[in-house]
């Protein structure tokens, strides 16, 4: 893994100043997608960011009838409330057919919508993969294309 | 992709240290740490806390299973500098003394492991998995995902503990297990 700095912002403005001052930084969640990244060499960011204890960890109630769900709410918990459950029972769900309970105890809300693809060819930096590098092409057009995720 | 070292502070080859603080089932430990250091590699390497296993070291196989802050979670994938102050429990804690848990004892009088390996995960993941039932979290195979309460049947099991792979296939040994402890 390449090397990093680690920041831990006192709010969220604090955040997005560091992000600017890092222009290849990354923000950090749980960690469960983008610490394998680091790892497989395919997210090499110099500085991370960790907002886990900085956004909200919280579902509430809105007056519409809505809810708001913290950025840094945990997949498990957010799987498990009650709200959810019974008036969004197919995000309760999704979640539950995704990952493990492990992962899903470290996993965070926000990271999720920041989850790269799960191609096989954009985790493996030895194939041509458009999404990784601009321009050098898609192994899965015509290699195994399973376990693709819609968004990433 | 050749960044330069950010923020200034960077040592030699951009390598950033970070002074941590961990509670490793009980004892408090004070070390610095590459911030490259998985939760995993602090423990096994820096402190010689080796019952968490490393496997697959991608968060795939369970080896590495850990309660971190009361709540199962993979060691590898968890940078040991944004725990700080973390309170971990590892399988080789969770006896009183020479006293098993239930969980320990129940997988020795079930045969619940051949190599042994994964045990130290299956059985911290067990632990925390038992947890999550009894605060009624439901499963991807829960009959009612509203209801309030969780019965264990074996498919819950299997389902809530298939974070944790046992290359020798002892599932026949670990459910049954597992099953023993949740009906105490």
């Amino acid at each position: 893994m390449k090397p990093f700095g680690y920041q831990r912002a006192a709010d969220v403005p604090g955040a997005v100043a560091m992000l600017a001052q890092a222009p290849h930084g990354a923000f950090l969640g749980g960690g469960t997608n983008l610490v394998d990244l680091m790892k497989l060499g395919v997210a090499t960011p110099d500085t991370l960011i960790d907002v886990r204890r900085l956004t909200s960890d919280q579902i509430e109630d809105l007056p519409d009838g809505g809810v708001r769900i913290g950025a840094a709410v945990p997949n498990s918990d957010l799987a498990a409330d009650c709200r959810i459950r019974w008036r969004y029972p197919v995000l309760s769900e999704a979640l539950l057919s995704g990952a493990s309970g492990q992962l899903r105890n470290l996993a965070t809300t926000g990271g999720n919508l920041l989850q790269r693809t799960r191609c096989v060819y954009f985790q493996d930096l030895s194939t041509p993969c458009n999404k990784r590098e601009p321009g050098s092409g898609c192994s899965e057009r015509e290699g195994y294309n399973r376990e693709l995720a819609i968004f990433g | 992709m050749g960044r330069g070292p950010w923020p200034p502070d960077a040592g030699e080859g951009g390598i950033v240290d970070a002074e941590i603080m961990l509670r490793v089932d009980g004892a408090g430990h004070r070390l610095v740490v590459d911030t490259r250091t998985t939760l995993l590699d602090a423990l096994r390497e820096r402190l010689g806390v080796t019952s968490p296993k490393k496997g697959c070291d991608h968060g795939q196989c369970g080896a590495c299973t850990v309660l971190l802050d009361g709540r199962r979670a993979l060691s590898c994938l968890a940078l040991a500098v944004a725990h700080q102050g973390a309170e971990i429990v590892t399988a080789a804690g969770l006896a009183d003394g020479d006293g098993l848990h239930p969980m320990q004892r129940s997988f020795i009088s079930h045969d619940a492991f051949q190599c042994g390996y994964c045990t130290p995960g299956q059985i911290m993941s067990a632990v925390g998995m038992l947890r999550e039932a009894e605060a009624g979290w439901p499963s991807a195979v829960s009959a009612d995902p509203k209801a309030d309460e969780v019965a264990l049947d074996d498919a819950e099991i299997a389902e809530r503990m298939s974070g944790n792979l046992c290359r020798c296939a002892a599932y026949a040994n670990i459910v049954p297990a597992i099953a023993d402890v949740a009906r105490r």
